[in-house]
C-alpha cells in the first residue's frame, strides 16, 4: 500500500534524499516524475497549484502536502519508523543536534547542491562562488566528522544514523560532479560507506551500489 | 623522490580503496580483506580507468569497468568476460613502494617506501589538504598558536606546543597544494584533540591567507 506521492526528479539530490529514507524504511509510496530540466515543468502554473515555491520534491500524504526535504524526512522517520531512532526528536540532546544538521544540511544544498546544478544543467548563477563555498561547507563537515571519529562514532548523531545522516548525504556524496574531490577528506569518505552500507540503500546517478557488499569470488561466478 | 605521507591508516580500513598523489604520480592505495596495502598507478591496465573507483573483493581489488580483478602482486586474476581463463602474467599493475609506521601510510613512487623517521612515539591525529603550497603550511605553523603557545620548531617537522608535541608531514601536491598530516603526543585526552584539529583548520586558513593561494 502506498503510503504517499512523491513528486520528484531523477537528477536532483534533495529529491533522493526522499528516496533513500523512504527505502532505508521500507516505506512504498508512488513516483510522479516531473520535468526539471530543461522542462521546467516544476515552474508550470499545474505544479504551482501544488507548490507556490516552484520547487522538488513534493510530497503529499492525504491533504497534507510537504515541499521542504528536511521536513519530509522528519515527516517520514515520525510516522513510518517505529524504534524512534532515526529522528530522536523527543531527546533533550539528540534532537536539537539533529535539528542543527538539517539546517546545515540547507546549507549544503545551498552550496555544493548548486555547484553541482551549475556543473551539470549550467545553472545560472556564479560558479567559482558556489564551488568556494561548497568547499568551505565540505572543510567543515570534515572537521565535524573528524570529531565524531576521534570519539570513536560514525554518524552525525548518536550512535545510531538519523535523518541528519540522510540530509547531509546526498550532496557531501556528488560534490565530485562540481569538480569537488574527496581525496583531502578521509572522515567524509569513510561516513559516505557507512550510508552507503546501509541495508535497504537504494542508488541514484553518481552514488553507485557498493559492489564490495555483494560478495562473490572468482572461483564462484553466477 | 622521497617517501611521501599519503594518508592515515585508520581512514584506510581492510576492504577500502582511495586516491593519493606523490610527484604529480596518481596513484590508488587499496587494503584487502586480509589487510595487507597495496599502492598502483592508478590506471586499470586494461581501458586505463582510475582503479580507485574500484572495489575489494577478497584479496584483490576489481576495477568498476568491467571488473577485472589484480591480487596483492598485481598480477591479473580474474577476468569476468571470460570466466575460463587463466589471465596471462603479462597483464598487470605498476607497483609503487608502500609501508605503514607510526598510523602513517608512506608511498614511493620510484623505490622501496622508506617513513620518515620520527625521533619519539606520535599518535596520528589527521590528514587535511591545504590549497597553498608546502612553504607556505609550514610559515603558517611557526605563526599559529595553540591555546596562546606558538609552536617551538625542534627539527624534521616536528614542534613543541606547550607539553604537546606535534609532527607536521607535508606532502606537496602542486604548487599551491599541499597534503597535511598531523600527528601529536600519544594518550592526549579527547577534549585536546578535538581542540588540536581545530587548530590544524587555524593553521590551513593562516597558510590559504597569508601563503600564495590567498594572494
Amino acid at each position: 500500500m502506498s503510503h504517499f506521492t512523491l513528486y520528484t526528479y531523477v537528477l536532483s539530490a534533495s529529491c533522493y534524499k526522499v528516496r533513500l529514507m523512504a527505502a532505508l524504511l521500507g516505506v512504498p509510496y508512488d513516483s510522479v516524475a516531473v520535468n526539471f530540466y530543461p522542462g521546467f515543468e516544476h515552474r508550470s502554473e499545474a505544479m504551482l497549484a501544488l507548490n507556490p515555491w516552484g520547487t522538488l520534491p513534493i510530497l503529499r500524504a492525504g491533504d497534507l502536502v510537504l515541499t521542504e526535504t528536511q521536513a519530509m524526512l522528519g515527516w517520514l522517520a515520525t510516522n513510518h519508523d517505529p524504534t524512534g531512532r532515526w529522528y530522536p526528536a523527543a531527546d533533550p540532546a539528540l534532537g536539537p543536534q539533529v535539528l542543527q544538521w538539517l539546517g546545515l544540511a540547507a546549507r549544503l544544498t545551498g552550496s555544493a547542491g548548486l555547484a553541482r546544478l551549475h556543473a551539470i544543467l549550467d545553472w545560472p548563477v556564479d560558479g567559482e562562488a558556489v564551488r568556494k563555498a561548497a568547499l568551505k561547507d565540505l572543510q567543515e563537515l570534515e572537521l565535524l566528522l573528524t570529531d565524531r571519529v576521534l570519539a570513536g562514532q560514525t554518524w552525525l548523531v548518536g550512535d545510531h544514523p538519523t535523518i541528519a545522516d540522510i540530509a547531509c548525504f546526498p550532496h557531501a556524496a556528488l560534490s565530485p560532479d562540481a569538480g569537488l574531490e574527496h581525496d583531502g577528506f578521509p572522515a567524509i569518505r569513510n561516513w559516505l560507506y557507512a550510508v552507503r552500507s546501509l541495508p535497504g540503500f537504494v542508488t541514484m546517478p553518481g552514488i553507485h551500489e557498493l559492489h564490495e557488499l555483494r560478495e562473490r569470488e572468482p572461483a564462484d561466478p553466477q | 623522490m622521497p617517501s611521501m605521507p599519503v594518508g592515515l591508516s585508520r581512514d584506510l580500513p581492510p576492504k577500502r580503496v582511495m586516491r593519493a598523489s606523490v610527484g604529480g604520480q596518481d596513484i590508488v592505495v587499496w587494503r584487502a580483506s586480509n589487510g595487507d596495502i597495496a599502492a598502483w598507478d592508478n590506471r586499470c591496465p586494461h581501458r586505463g580507468m582510475a582503479l580507485s573507483h574500484g572495489f575489494v573483493r577478497g584479496n584483490a581489488l576489481a576495477c568498476l569497468y568491467h571488473g577485472w580483478h589484480y591480487e596483492q602482486s598485481g598480477r591479473c586474476s580474474y577476468i569476468p568476460a571470460h570466466p575460463d581463463l587463466d589471465p596471462p602474467a603479462t597483464i598487470h599493475t605498476t607497483r609503487f613502494g608502500v609501508t605503514e609506521r607510526d598510523g602513517v601510510i608512506w608511498v614511493d613512487t620510484t623505490d622501496t617506501a622508506k617513513p620518515g623517521m620520527l625521533t619519539e612515539p606520535l599518535d596520528p591525529l589527521r590528514s587535511l589538504i591545504a590549497e597553498v603550497s608546502e612553504a607556505a603550511v609550514e610559515a603558517a605553523c611557526h605563526s599559529t598558536p595553540f591555546e596562546g603557545e606558538m609552536p617551538q620548531p625542534s627539527g624534521s617537522g616536528l614542534y613543541a606546543l606547550g607539553t604537546i608535541r606535534l609532527a607536521l608531514l607535508t606532502n606537496p601536491l602542486g604548487p599551491n597544494r599541499t597534503q597535511v598530516t598531523v600527528l601529536t603526543s600519544p594518550g592526549l585526552s579527547l577534549q585536546t584533540r578535538l581542540a588540536l584539529s581545530r587548530w590544524c583548520e587555524t593553521l590551513r586558513r593562516n597558510a590559504e591567507a597569508t601563503g600564495t593561494g590567498g594572494a
